[in-house]
Order: structure tokens, then C-alpha cells, then sequence
């Protein structure tokens, strides 16, 4: 049983690597978490108090949420008052929104969980998270027909950490300027994914192996990696080569 | 300044380990309540203190405000020894691979706010350092699982080998993480300085 968990979340994560965009990651997540019954996922961070209620949509990472509900939530600040994110500062364990419900509850949460409720929204989990600047932050999962055991919690622990890892590192290449590489540091680095040496790729391109060293370390530097193997994994990612 | 302290350089620091026992003991027995580990004379020192560890001392003049161990997984540690049922496949074993353990700030030097402080950022970045130097790519850590996100936020390549289990009232998990010169510059990014955290003596004797 938790070796099929273990498997799945290190499948997850070799997948995870290939995806570009949050996009890929929501679709990503969709497909490994359709068994739980999971039909949407959102994570994000926690405004601190007093964020303008117009800069709440710079904390969301990724919303599969329906799209009526999405701007509900953002227009009217519900970030502040919703129990699952009222809850996320107070400890570290996945809570299940439904054991939510049994407990006490401000007219005003309780009232945006019966809103969720209307929008197909009323059972779900979140697990909380926190960031390296010590953001509070969550990832909620959520379907009409959620089945998560309580031994898959470990399990969808991981994935959501990992998930929200990603997110944060993809928001954070987002807004760095685009990276334009040079034909020759284009082409260099193409022979380089093909796993040719220095000198083989000297000898396509009619230039000497100094020449090569030359545009595959400005290739390195544009794309802000250390290694040829990173620069070409950041490349193909980025699309600037097949 | 983070000073490494083997078997080799034991002797220049024997006053000094003495803090290092009981900053451990203020913080693993009295702090965390690892009652198991309490000592009469209020010196944590464990079955793993032996000449094969490596120490991480970061150190303010003479005073000793953090700490963090090293110790090869080619000889008996905390994930082969005490908490295997954290690691469910094969132990992650090697010359390449050592066990972070017994990571403890000082509680003078413990900034609010932020999840990690910077003393920990510090012995962070001297384990990578030292462990770029030594042919070292690897840690194996069991942490709660709370931490994974700001090891991966470190750019460390963290991989689970096992599902969180609760310890002692938290959610523990195991993992291997890889680190290259990425991750050394992304821990120098966060700590705000490229420069090297080692203490000179210490590269001295690294270099020995």
C-alpha cells in the first residue's frame, strides 16, 4: 500500500520536471489525482493582513476553481475570512474541510463554505504549507466525490509540496526577462543535447573546441545555469531548442 | 563563521565541543523534550559522536550559536540505526552521502518571521561547501515534513524515501538531497553574500 504511494509520488516528480507552465502543472495534478476523486486544486499564499483586497490574486499559484467562484473569492476578500485559510497558520497537518464544518464557525466563514457548497465545492482537503520567507501558505484540494484515505494524506503531502516548489520557481522564471540565445549559442547547444563533446560540435559547426567552450558558457550565463546538463534541460524547457 | 571540527582537529576545540553538548542538550532535551537523550551532566552526546562525525560549529567570536552533524551513511546513523522504518526502499548509502542530524540554533539567534534563520542558512551553505570540495552530493534527512518545501525553495533536489510518518507528535519524513553549484549560489543568494561562510583555520585545514 505505501510502497504504491511512494511510487506514485516519485513518478509525480520526475513528471513535474517536464512541466513548463502552471498550466501543465493543473493538468499534471488533475491526471495523478483523479482517483481521489479530486476534480480541482489551489494553492497559494496567505495575504498578511491588510493586503489590499486587489493584490489577493498575486498570492494564488495555481486555481482550477470554477471561474464564477474564482472571482467571487478574490472581489469580495474572502482570503481573509475563509476557515480553510484561517486555519492554515495553526499547524502542519492536512485538515478535511467537512471536520471543518462540525466545528465553530463565524457567520461569515460558514456562510463562504455554503457558497462553496453551491459552486460543487463542499468537501475538500488542504494542507498547509510554508515558504522559505516564512509565508504561510496552502494546498486545497477539492471534488464532489473526494475518497482520500486517511493513509493517501502522506502521499498528497508530498505532491502538493513538491507541486507548490515548482509553481514558485515557475512564477519566479515568469517574471525574469526572456532569454534570447544567439544562433551559434542556439546551435551549440542543440549538438549539446545530442550528447556530442566539444570537439564534435566543433567540428559540425567548422569552429574550433575554444569556440565551442565559448557560446555553450554564454548559453550557460543567459540561462543562469552552472552546467551543460542544466543548461539544456532550462533550454528544451524553454523551447529555445528540440 | 562556520568551524568543521573532525577527529583530525578535536584537540584545538575541545573547550568549545564542550558548548557544543550543551547547546544540544538545552535544545534536543530541554526544548524539544527528547527525553531519551537527557544526560545527568546535561551533555547530549550520542553512540554516533565518534571520531567518523563531522561537527558544524557557526560561532560568534568565542561563543557557539549553532550547530548541525554530519555522519557517513557507510557506518551506522540515525536512518540505519534508530528510525529505518522511515526509509522504505534500499538505505541511501555511499561516500558521496551523509546524514544531516541534530540541527540546533542558539535561542538568542533565532530570528523572527522568517521560516529559516540565517544561522542555519549558514551551516546550510558550509555543509555545501564543504561538501563541494569533498566529493559529497548528497544529505540524507528526516525532518518534518513541513521543512521539504524550503529545501526544495533551496534548490536542493529532494527526493522522499518513504511516506511521513508521525514521530514523537510530528509528521517525519526521510529524503535524499542532491547539491550542485546551484545550490550553493541559490544559499548564497538567500544568505545576501557570495562569500565563503568556512572559517579560515578551517579552510586551512580542509586543504591539508
Amino acid at each position: 500500500m505505501t510502497r504504491k504511494s511512494l511510487d506514485q509520488t516519485l513518478g509525480f516528480l520526475r513528471s513535474l520536471d517536464r512541466t513548463a507552465s502552471s498550466g501543465d502543472v493543473a493538468s499534471l495534478l488533475m491526471a495523478e489525482l483523479a482517483d481521489l476523486g479530486v476534480s480541482h486544486v489551489m494553492a497559494g499564499t496567505v495575504p498578511v493582513p491588510g493586503t489590499p483586497v486587489r493584490h489577493h490574486r498575486n498570492h494564488v499559484l495555481i486555481n482550477t476553481f470554477p471561474m464564477e467562484w474564482g472571482k467571487r473569492y478574490l472581489s469580495r476578500g474572502y482570503a481573509f475570512h475563509d476557515p480553510t485559510v484561517q486555519r492554515l497558520g495553526t499547524g502542519s497537518s492536512p485538515f478535511s474541510w467537512l471536520d471543518l464544518k462540525e466545528g465553530p464557525l463565524t457567520t461569515t466563514s460558514r456562510r463562504i463554505m455554503d457558497e462553496a457548497a453551491d459552486f460543487r465545492l463542499s468537501d475538500g482537503l488542504t494542507i498547509p504549507l510554508q515558504t522559505l520567507d516564512g509565508e504561510i501558505a496552502g494546498f486545497s484540494v477539492s471534488g464532489d466525490r473526494l475518497g482520500i484515505d486517511p493513509l493517501d494524506r502522506g502521499m498528497l503531502q508530498l505532491v502538493a509540496t513538491y507541486a507548490f516548489g515548482h509553481l514558485i520557481l515557475l512564477a519566479g522564471q515568469g517574471v525574469a526577462a526572456p532569454v534570447r540565445l544567439a544562433p551559434r549559442e542556439r546551435e551549440a547547444l542543440q549538438w549539446a543535447a545530442e550528447g556530442k563533446t566539444d570537439w564534435e560540435i566543433g567540428e559540425v559547426m567548422g569552429i574550433s573546441t575554444h569556440g565551442v567552450d565559448f557560446h555553450l558558457r554564454s548559453a550557460r550565463a543567459k540561462l543562469g545555469t552552472t552546467n551543460r546538463t542544466q543548461a539544456v534541460a532550462m533550454a528544451l524547457r524553454r523551447g529555445l531548442i528540440i | 563563521m562556520i568551524h568543521i571540527i573532525t577527529a583530525a582537529n578535536a584537540h584545538q576545540y575541545s573547550d568549545t565541543m564542550e558548548q557544543v553538548w550543551r547547546l544540544r542538550h538545552d535544545v534536543f532535551v530541554v526544548e524539544k523534550g527528547w527525553t531519551d537523550l537527557a544526560r545527568a551532566d546535561f551533555r547530549e552526546i550520542d553512540q554516533f559522536d565518534t571520531q567518523h562525525a563531522i561537527h558544524f560549529l557557526a560561532m560568534e567570536g568565542d561563543r557557539v550559536v549553532g550547530y548541525s552533524r554530519l555522519l557517513p551513511t557507510t557506518r551506522p546513523h540515525l536512518l540505519s540505526d534508530v528510525m529505518p522504518q522511515l526509509c522504505e526502499g534500499d538505505l541511501p548509502r555511499g561516500p558521496d552521502t551523509w546524514e544531516w542530524t541534530r540541527q540546533a540554533v542558539a535561542r538568542s539567534h533565532r530570528a523572527r518571521g522568517k521560516a529559516v534563520n540565517p544561522v542555519s542558512i549558514a551551516l546550510l551553505t558550509g555543509i555545501v561547501e564543504w561538501g563541494l570540495a569533498s566529493g559529497v552530493r548528497r544529505l540524507v534527512l528526516q525532518m518534518p515534513t513541513l521543512y521539504l518545501l524550503h529545501v526544495v525553495q533551496l534548490h536542493f533536489r529532494a527526493q522522499p524515501l518513504g511516506l511521513p510518518q508521525p514521530i514523537s507528535g510530528e509528521d517525519i519524513l526521510a529524503a535524499t538531497a542532491e547539491f550542485d553549484g546551484r545550490t550553493l549560489a541559490r544559499l548564497r543568494g538567500v544568505r545576501g553574500d557570495t562569500a565563503s561562510v568556512l572559517a579560515p583555520s578551517t579552510v586551512r585545514y580542509l586543504a591539508a
